[in-house]
């Protein structure tokens, strides 16, 4: 089963994807695909205008490399301001995800 | 995973939209690429791995689109953050370069602020009197109308008469309305202490022509300017203010104005005055169509230009008017009174009648601060010259290893921006406080002086300034810095032909502050020798030790000339009884006080021929005592009380008006009257010494000192009860005597107040204010350019001596004497500066005129003065330039050697 991702949490999914080593867009996506054993269905062309909003707010840098079957590719990388964002929105996540938890696990009345 | 460098990629892109475009794609096929690789390599076909591909991109063009979209604000934004980000740094780097170099930053700094400061302050000045409209409606439709008097003993500009008035009124076609006013000091009282206030008697039309209106109640009506008609007034702003608390239930109660009740009917909105003064009370001025008329030209006049018509056009249609006065008005205007007092009526705009002479003394101000200024910026050229040959190896290196000239011009532009806009800024703080002095030596009757203040137009002349500056001064030093980079290397730092070049920029640049000061000494020079002229005038009054202050009685309760007479009677004697008080005395003219007021003379012996006029002299009302009270020394007799209060027929004249009616013969005797020509006349007891009482800059006046009391069968006009009070003190602190004086003044009538106490020497002061005034600021702009410019010739001189050290070393080794060194040195100097100072005269012989209305008793072109100026500037250009040649003259030859 495939689901599809809530509103406003593929930046946060990216900001993590790039938390390791920089990565290029392919590398992002074949990242989540491996991590969440392919169960996002995340529509790949979207990360693109994601990673370049994510550099034009400063939470990302980028640098044209080569990738290793030597093709040009452009690298993301966070920027210390990418990693104060990312740990913030990790926090929200968790208190979101424990709120909507209170709620469903909530007796009914 | 490899990371190749290809840092300039993303610079790249991010300048051009087309190549963003590619990247982008890039971006897409390199995902393509990838995950069709994955596919293939898990097993799929070609064909089926790039559709499957191609469905978990997604619409690419969309993709394309919006992350274009996104990159390129991102690339605006970048640009923004680079440009800022590079005007940081090279302000942070250039502070930190004026910082290492704190004498360089200093001196400009300071150097061009001092000029800053000056014209600032100059310019506040100018701006508030001068550039700023009137405050009228429409102030460039104004004109005043005057007469023009040419002859008859009292020449100069005189008031319209009420015959002319109602003349002009009825039968002009140029003006829209014709608003006269006069002033005259009035008693109010009741309500508290009393005090002597201005009042303008004005027509209802002055209000409509000058666009007033009130806070409180009404304006005049026409109907209430009638004779006959009640009393009313209205209140200048100020004045309700001060007097009643700006209360409005003031509209409508009824005051005391010289102990007559007087109704008040409103109040003029704040600032509302006259073109000319600024009066308490506004009251009508009751004239009556018709008439009598007598000649007597005691009304201003303002008027509004209607529709099409120009100050020229009105000035003809009053003048032909005014010809006709001698068939209109037979007995006012006689034929002989129009040629012999060369009458004529003058139409000038109202801005000009008003402004006077301020407006030129002002523009002259200005333009020497301006040079003051220039001179500065001088100082400041040469600094930068000086700090760009410093700089020099360090730009040519920058440029070597490719840093771009445009990154260099950055840099020069950045560090003397800095260094201006601290000048301006400084400059301001400079001028605010010089604005401050200013205001409180400025003389009295400059318009508008007295609430002048710091304001926007001023900060942004100076910002404006100051930036134009800093802009000239970064791309100064860029003109030669770059030029020569590659020479400046090869050769080790010196460049022969750049220090050629150099020394006629230098050179140029001291023979212009030399011009330029000379020109602001020779100025300053002559107005300094016009002052100790004027100084030097003997005033033949004694001012030491008098205190003058003025009366004002209540025309209600003085009516009579027994009533006027009694008052100042007891008043002086009173006085007198005081011990500090040596004598007392009162008078209609205060000697060098102002008025410019004068009536007809007739003399017994000198009948008129048929045709001829008698001469308009000054004529003044004075009580026993006010000779020996003025210090002024009388040949004969003059009148005593007892003469005065019998009524007898003695009457002093001044030496100036015997001469002019009797030459060398004696006056004693002789009659003289001034209400008609029948007998009988006054005997003339008493001649005065020469006394300027017009101004010390004026002819020894002719005077007629008439007693307070009218001989029997003369009349003169009415009893005075507007007089000074003139106190000669026993010591020399007259103001001491001034609560006494009040004191008796309090007990004889609570309801006289003394109003305007000056010591005679601030009456003497004030009298030579406006003049004292501008050659203390021309001296002031002067001293600046002269120190500055004594500053340039020694930085020059020094920097030059720098250079020459080795050439110095040299000549001393080879057998030179030190003296013959430093002469040649301080020679060098002296041919700079006579460049200068033949340019200079040249400017002042072309300028100086521009100040002869300035001037009193010297020429523009003044020798004594050009020769002062020139010969000071040589002095101190020869001490600016020795202190550096004394330097060069003790250059050790081995150290020169060594460091070669």
């Amino acid at each position: 089963m495939q689901l599809d991702l809530l509103q406003g949490t593929l930046d946060m999914l990216i900001l993590k994807a790039l938390a390791g080593e920089a990565k290029h867009g392919y590398g992002v996506a074949a990242w989540l695909q491996r991590t969440t054993e392919d169960v996002l269905r995340v529509e790949e062309g979207s990360l693109y205008p994601a990673l370049h909003r994510l550099e034009r707010r400063g939470w990302v840098e980028s640098e044209w490399g080569y990738s290793d079957n030597n093709r040009r590719a452009k690298y993301y990388g966070l920027t210390a301001e990418g990693r104060r964002q990312l740990r913030q929105e990790r926090a929200a996540w968790g208190r979101f995800v424990e709120a909507v938890g209170k709620v469903l696990s909530a007796p009914a009345s | 995973m490899r990371k190749g460098r290809d840092r300039y990629a993303g610079l790249r892109w991010r300048m051009g939209g087309h190549r963003g475009d590619e990247q982008i794609r890039a971006e897409f096929e390199h995902h393509l690429a990838a995950r069709i690789q994955e596919y293939v390599a898990s097993g799929m076909t070609p064909e089926a791995a790039k559709q499957e591909a191609m469905r978990r991109l997604g619409d690419v063009e969309r993709y394309v689109r919006e992350t274009r979209a996104i990159d390129s604000t991102l690339a605006h934004e970048l640009r923004r953050r680079e440009v800022l980000g590079a005007a940081r740094r090279e302000v942070r780097q250039s502070v930190r370069g004026l910082v290492r170099s704190p004498l360089f930053t200093i001196a400009a700094a300071v150097t061009l602020a001092l000029g800053l400061g000056a014209t600032g302050a100059v310019y506040t000045l100018l701006d508030a009197v001068v550039l700023q409209p009137l405050p009228y409606a429409a102030p460039d439709r104004l004109v005043y109308v005057a007469s023009r008097v040419t002859g008859g003993g009292t020449a100069g500009q005189w008031g319209v008469s009420p015959a002319g008035y109602f003349y002009y009124r009825d039968h002009q076609r140029t003006l829209t309305g014709l608003g006269v006013f006069s002033q005259w000091p009035v008693n109010v009282s009741g309500e508290g202490e009393a005090e002597r206030a201005w009042a303008a008697l004005v027509n209802a039309e002055l209000f409509t022509v000058l666009n007033a209106r009130v806070v409180a109640g009404r304006l005049l009506r026409t109907e209430e300017t009638l004779p006959g008609s009640a009393s009313v007034a209205m209140l200048s702003h100020a004045f309700w203010m001060r007097r009643y608390g700006g209360e409005a239930s003031v509209v409508g109660r009824t005051i005391q104005v010289d102990a007559a009740p007087v109704e008040v009917i409103g109040v003029l909105e704040p600032g509302f005055a006259l073109p000319q003064g600024t009066p308490d009370l506004w009251m009508a001025r009751r004239l009556n169509p018709a008439g009598p008329f007598f000649n007597e030209h005691s009304l201003g006049m303002v008027a509004r230009l209607r529709e099409g018509e120009t100050v020229e056009s009105a000035q003809r249609d009053l003048a032909q008017l005014t010809a006709r006065f001698t068939e209109v008005y037979p007995q006012v205007y006689p034929e002989s009174f129009i040629r012999e007092y060369g009458f004529a009526v003058e139409v000038v705009p109202l801005r000009g009648q008003v402004l006077g002479s301020s407006e030129r003394t002002l523009w002259i101000l200005f333009a020497a601060v301006g040079l003051v200024l220039v001179i500065a910026c001088a100082n400041v050229a040469n600094l930068v010259l000086v700090r760009a040959e410093v700089k020099r190896r360090e730009g040519a290196i920058r440029s070597a290893i490719g840093a771009a000239r445009s990154h260099l011009a950055w840099h020069y532009i950045t560090e003397s921006l800095l260094v201006t806009t601290a000048a301006a800024l400084l400059g301001l703080g400079l001028a605010a406080g010089a604005l401050g002095v200013l205001r409180q030596l400025a003389p009295a009757g400059i318009p508008r002086l007295a609430d002048v203040g710091l304001g926007w137009n001023t900060a942004l002349l100076l910002l404006s300034i100051g930036l134009a500056l800093g802009t000239l001064f970064g791309v100064f030093p860029l003109l030669r810095s770059t030029r020569h980079s590659a020479l400046v290397l090869r050769e080790g730092g010196r460049s022969a032909s750049a220090s050629r070049r150099q020394g006629v920029v230098r050179g140029a640049l001291v023979t212009a502050q030399v011009a330029l000061a000379l020109t602001l000494l020779t100025g300053a020079g002559l107005m300094l020798r016009s002052f100790a002229r004027l100084q030097a005038v003997e005033p033949g009054i004694s001012s030491e030790g008098v205190l003058t202050g003025e009366l004002t009685l209540p025309w209600g309760r003085y009516r009579s000339w027994e009533q006027t007479n009694t008052f100042y009677r007891d008043l002086l004697e009173r006085l007198e009884a005081l011990p500090g008080i040596a004598r007392a005395a009162v008078s209609t003219v205060l000697p060098l006080g102002g008025s410019g007021f004068c009536s007809v003379v007739f003399v017994e012996d000198r009948p008129l021929e048929p045709g001829q006029e008698p001469a308009c002299l000054l004529v003044s009302l004075v009580s026993p005592g006010f000779f020996d009270a003025m210090g002024i020394a009388v040949q004969g007799r003059a009148p005593t009380w007892n003469d005065n209060d019998s009524r007898s027929d003695a009457v002093v004249v001044s030496r100036a008006l015997a001469q002019r009616f009797w030459g060398a013969e004696s006056a004693i005797g002789r009659g003289v009257r001034s209400n008609g020509p029948e007998p009988p006349f006054y005997r003339v007891s008493g001649v005065t010494a020469d006394v300027h009482v017009r101004g010390l800059d004026q002819p020894p006046t002719e005077a007629v000192y008439y007693p307070l009391m009218p001989m029997p069968g003369t009349s003169l006009w009415s009893p005075p009860r507007n007089t000074s009070l003139i106190v000669r003190a026993r010591t020399s602190r007259p103001l001491a005597l001034l609560p006494d004086i009040r004191r008796v003044l309090h007990e004889l009538d609570v309801d006289v107040p003394l109003a305007n106490v000056q010591t005679f020497e601030e009456v003497v002061a004030g009298s030579m204010a406006r003049r004292s005034f501008a050659t203390m600021l021309l001296a002031l702009a002067a001293a600046m350019a002269l120190a500055l410019s004594a500053v340039g010739i020694y930085g020059v001189i020094s920097y030059v001596v720098g250079q020459r050290r080795a050439e110095m070393g040299i000549r001393l080794a080879l057998g030179a004497r030190s003296a013959e060194v430093a002469l040649m040195v301080v020679t060098q100097a002296l041919r700079l500066v006579a460049f200068g100072i033949v340019t200079g005269l040249i400017f002042s012989l072309a300028s100086t005129r521009t100040l002869q209305s300035l001037l009193f008793e010297i020429s523009p072109t003044d020798p004594l003065t050009l020769v002062a100026v020139g010969s000071l500037i040589v002095l101190l250009a020869a001490l600016a330039a020795w202190m550096p040649a004394r330097k060069a003259a003790r250059v050790n030859p081995v150290d020169v050697m060594r460091a070669e």
